[in-house]
């Protein structure tokens, strides 16, 4: 196992490395001066031009200068926003909260309903439930995020007037950010108004987060109940149910963990496709997040928000996948079989 | 109507017409194998069925609605936007943009996945490691992000989603082909084979090959429908195609500012997108339900 965890992290940063070594590659591409496209600083004093080849070691070979870049991005330094002239840094810490926020409730939304209903579909003798049940899940699967979080918004925020369709928290309400997430920080707050701001910010996530949950409901139901179907064949589930078991002890004690395994491996091949969505997602709903953060640096050309944006979001998608990896391996004792050999 | 037996000897059928069997008794999935034909048809001919050419403007005919409306003509059958554009026209003048630009993205991502993951499948240690996990920096990219980076360098242009969508799709086909010939090498058949004499050509092309078709065909319906929403998201978000483009996501990108007074300006090629990513995932639903006993 130690050998094996090991391996993962010898991984992790071969491909964390690779992955800087395309963004150094490109950043080098860029149509603008090498000292601009590396710091963000758009007319630099002689201080600091000297300074910045210093840094970057401008005038090295390419091998230097990419450990130099790799060095000065390891110790945080992002560059310049060319834009707002804040630190990049400082600025990815502020909106990846908002990020999380957003990825985790629909994360809960998919997990919660997707997972019963992926059993029920398992387990339902219904033609009829069964068709209905992969007729909404493959339907789920093909719709273009883009349109269907507008027509959700024209429905629930404009028509009926239930939700609001954009941004994080109504304007009235003032959080100071200390974790950086909203709902943590308005429960934090000692403000008087804070179960009304509370209240504000969960119907502010409902329409984004739904519709960011679209995509992963409809594979974990797919998945669970592919995996429910194959465990529930198996010679186990056979003797517990001539051991007189109750089927819902059954299904929830020794099928479902089962049949979790490949979900989760499943999940952890999604996690490229759903960040696009994410991005999306906040374009749509103005969510103060990585991706509308992203996608207004690259109408504005600005590109350390760019490098810095995908630098952070793509370190994040390795690290998750190897976690998901690792997990998978922790849970499913057969995965290790295969370990030791050459892979 | 089974097929009437003459003579004494059973007829087996090849596994390849045992596929298209159990392909063609699931409806769903031949329906979306129809509608694929009809889109390359449209693909291929569309401009030349269109009624009007793509950015022609009709200032008489502004805002239109579709022709079942009462306010609505036929002669702009799926009505115009807000230039007086017929939203039919655009919408066949630009199948061969998303679809056929999907098509040509995922033949060329195949083609490299193939070569590379075949040829890191059939290696053995560092060397497979190196070629089969080089990649996975890449597969960590979102297509969305690839295309921001794309952007970046290039300026945002149809040719450049090419790239984007074509850089992010390509490790996914090098992963799968590289784990499915990985996992057929090691079993028992193949150790036959070589034993028989055969080279690794040999044992790649006529051994393991025949066994790793399923996975390719799968990951491929898969990746033409991933590549139509990702060119749809790009040309939404106008990185991909540019404004007077047809593109179906650029579409929905023109009429958002219409959406409340036109809503069949979003709504169409909306639904245009809908249809086609989900007539590819019925028939790779099909195909897989198809493959399965084969496989299992």
């Amino acid at each position: 196992m130690f050998r094996y965890l090991l391996r993962r992290l010898y991984l992790f940063l071969a491909t964390s490395l690779v992955m800087v070594g395309v963004l150094f590659y490109t950043t080098g591409l860029f149509p603008v001066e090498r000292s601009f496209a590396l710091t963000g600083i758009h007319a630099p004093t002689a201080n600091q031009l000297v300074q910045i080849e210093q840094d970057y070691k401008l005038n090295d070979n390419q091998a230097w200068q990419f450990f130099a870049y790799l060095q000065q991005r390891l110790s945080g330094n992002l560059g310049v926003s060319v834009t707002s002239n804040q630190s990049v840094a400082e600025e990815l810490s502020a909106v990846l909260p908002a990020s999380f926020e957003l990825a985790i409730m629909a994360a809960i939304i998919a997990i919660g309903l997707g997972v019963p209903l992926g059993v029920l579909a398992s387990q339902s003798q219904h033609k009829l439930t069964q068709n209905t049940i992969m007729a909404i899940t493959l339907t789920g699967y093909s719709v273009p995020v883009f349109w269907l979080g507008l027509y959700l918004s024209l429905w629930f925020g404009v028509d009926l007037g239930w939700l609001p369709i954009s941004g994080q928290l109504n304007l009235l309400y003032e959080i100071k950010p200390i974790t950086g997430f909203m709902l943590i920080d308005i429960l934090l707050s000692e403000s008087e108004y804070s179960m009304s701001a509370f209240k504000d910010a969960l119907l502010h996530i409902v329409l984004p987060a739904t519709t960011l949950a679209v995509l992963p409901f409809t594979v974990v139901v797919r998945s669970t109940r592919s995996a429910m179907m194959n465990v529930m064949n198996q010679t186990f589930i056979r003797a517990a149910e001539a051991r007189g078991m109750h089927t819902s002890t059954i299904i929830l004690r020794h099928a479902l963990p089962n049949a979790l395994i490949p979900v989760l491996k499943h999940l952890g091949l999604m996690l490229g496709s759903f960040a696009s969505y994410a991005i999306v997602v906040e374009m749509i709903f103005s969510w103060p997040g990585v991706g509308s953060w992203l996608v207004s640096g690259i109408y504005q050309r600005d590109y350390t928000v760019i490098q810095g944006g995908i630098l952070a979001v793509a370190l994040l998608i390795i690290f998750l996948s190897i976690l998901i990896e690792v997990l998978h391996t922790v849970f499913n004792p057969l995965s290790r079989k295969d370990l030791y050999a050459a892979s | 109507m089974p097929p009437v037996k003459i003579y004494q000897e059973d007829q087996i059928a090849s596994p390849m017409m045992r596929v298209w069997q159990n392909f063609s008794a699931n409806p769903f999935a031949l329906a979306g194998l129809w509608t694929i034909a009809f889109l390359l048809l449209l693909t291929l001919f569309g401009p030349m069925i269109a009624p009007f050419p793509p950015e022609a403007q009709d200032p008489r005919a502004l805002l239109l609605p579709p022709s079942w409306d009462p306010s609505g003509t036929v002669a702009h059958f799926l009505g115009t936007d807000d230039l007086g554009r017929d939203i039919f026209s655009r919408l066949l003048h630009d199948a061969h943009l998303t679809f056929g630009m999907a098509l040509l993205i995922v033949i060329t991502a195949l083609v490299t996945g193939f070569i590379i993951g075949s040829l890191s499948g059939m290696m053995r240690g560092l060397k497979s490691s190196i070629l089969g996990h080089l990649l996975d920096a890449l597969l960590s990219i979102p297509s969305l992000l690839m295309a921001i980076l794309v952007v970046a360098v290039m300026g945002p242009g149809l040719e450049n989603v090419f790239w984007a969508v074509g850089i992010a799709l390509t490790p996914q086909f090098v992963r799968s082909i590289h784990q499915s010939v990985h996992e057929e090498l090691q079993k028992e058949y193949v150790t036959a084979a070589r034993l028989d004499g055969a080279n690794s050509l040999q044992i790649f092309w006529y051994v393991i090959m025949p066994n790793v078709w399923e996975v390719v065909i799968i990951q491929t319906t898969l990746a033409i429908s991933a590549a139509i929403l990702d060119i749809a998201a790009l040309g939404f978000l106008s990185l991909g195609a540019q404004a007077p483009s047809p593109e179906w996501g650029a579409m929905v990108a023109q009429g958002i500012d219409n959406l409340l007074t036109a809503p069949w300006t979003v709504t169409i090629p909306g639904l245009a997108i809908l249809f086609s990513v989900l007539a590819i995932n019925l028939v790779g639903d099909g195909l897989r339900s198809a493959l399965a006993p084969i496989r299992n």
